[in-house]
């Protein structure tokens, strides 16, 4: 794990934020550890391949993710937007990995990122790579956000 | 009015489209992956579609070329967060109209669409 592959997701994860949730998201801790296990009880998974390959696990406390919800469908109630929390931080997550596939592909290379897998307070029982990763918190006036990245170069 | 297909596997991504493009045309269908999106187009024959890439079962870059093999008159955006400068070659050169990269402001969504009718 090299640090500047998570530096694309510093820049991506405030830049979504910012254009899809207008939210001010700001860095906090970056830690290394061993494998991307989440720390809170809403965690979103997305597979990498190609030029860099590993994981990227996303992770918020439940009244985060809800929060996350009604900043991109404002208007909706309270009953939609809980059935809706899955698909709305699934998204998050999505657009977040694209935008920094977009500066580690740079020209040359390709790299395809999985649809994403959304698991909501259950405990989770996932075999997650053992590979170096860094954990990247921020902050923000919704709460706190977590992106464990873990990746390695082909 | 014009007929639109929305395809994408996130509902909250289908509902913004829908929201927007509802404005000016008629939504028909939607689809949560390539798949379906190939059924559907057969079922309404749809005057465009917006074709999200990272799916599971079909993605919509194989849709695509699915659907230009059948109907090579097919109206295709690709409307992804993952934009590579490959993807996006790809994309174009396999036949898609345009490339929109997420996250996206609703006027970009429209002046595309309306492009394919000038």
């Amino acid at each position: 794990m090299r640090a500047e592959h998570a530096n694309p997701f510093i820049t991506a994860a405030v830049s979504t934020f910012a254009k899809e949730l207008n939210i001010n998201l700001k860095r906090d801790e970056l830690k290394v550890k061993e494998s991307p296990v989440p720390t809170k009880s809403v965690s979103i998974i997305i597979g990498v391949t190609g030029h860099v390959k590993g994981q990227v696990v996303y992770s918020m406390d439940e009244n985060v993710a809800y929060a996350v919800t009604k900043a991109m469908l404002p208007g909706k109630l309270p009953a939609e937007l809980k059935k809706l929390m899955s698909s709305a931080v699934s998204e998050l997550a999505n657009i977040i990995t694209g935008q920094a596939s977009i500066i580690l592909a740079g020209e040359k290379y390709k790299i395809d990122i999985t649809p994403p897998a959304v698991f909501i307070g259950a405990e989770l029982s996932i075999d997650f790579l053992s590979i170096q990763t860094i954990c990247l918190t921020f902050l923000s006036e919704i709460g706190a956000f977590e992106v464990n990245v873990a990746l390695t170069e082909e | 009015m014009k007929k639109g297909m929305i395809v994408d596997d996130a509902l909250v991504m289908r509902m913004r489209l829908k929201e927007i493009l509802s404005t000016r045309y008629n939504i028909v269908a939607e689809a949560e992956n390539g798949a379906q999106a190939v059924t559907n187009y057969k079922k309404f024959q749809p005057d465009f579609v917006t074709m999200d890439i990272t799916m599971a079962e079909m993605n919509g870059m194989e849709a695509l070329e699915n659907l230009l093999n059948e109907f090579p008159d097919a109206k295709i955006i690709m409307v992804s967060a993952v934009g590579q400068k490959q993807q996006v070659f790809e994309a174009l050169s396999k036949g898609a109209k345009d490339f929109i990269v997420k996250p996206f402001e609703p006027d970009r969504v429209l002046l595309a669409v309306g492009r394919l009718f000038e």
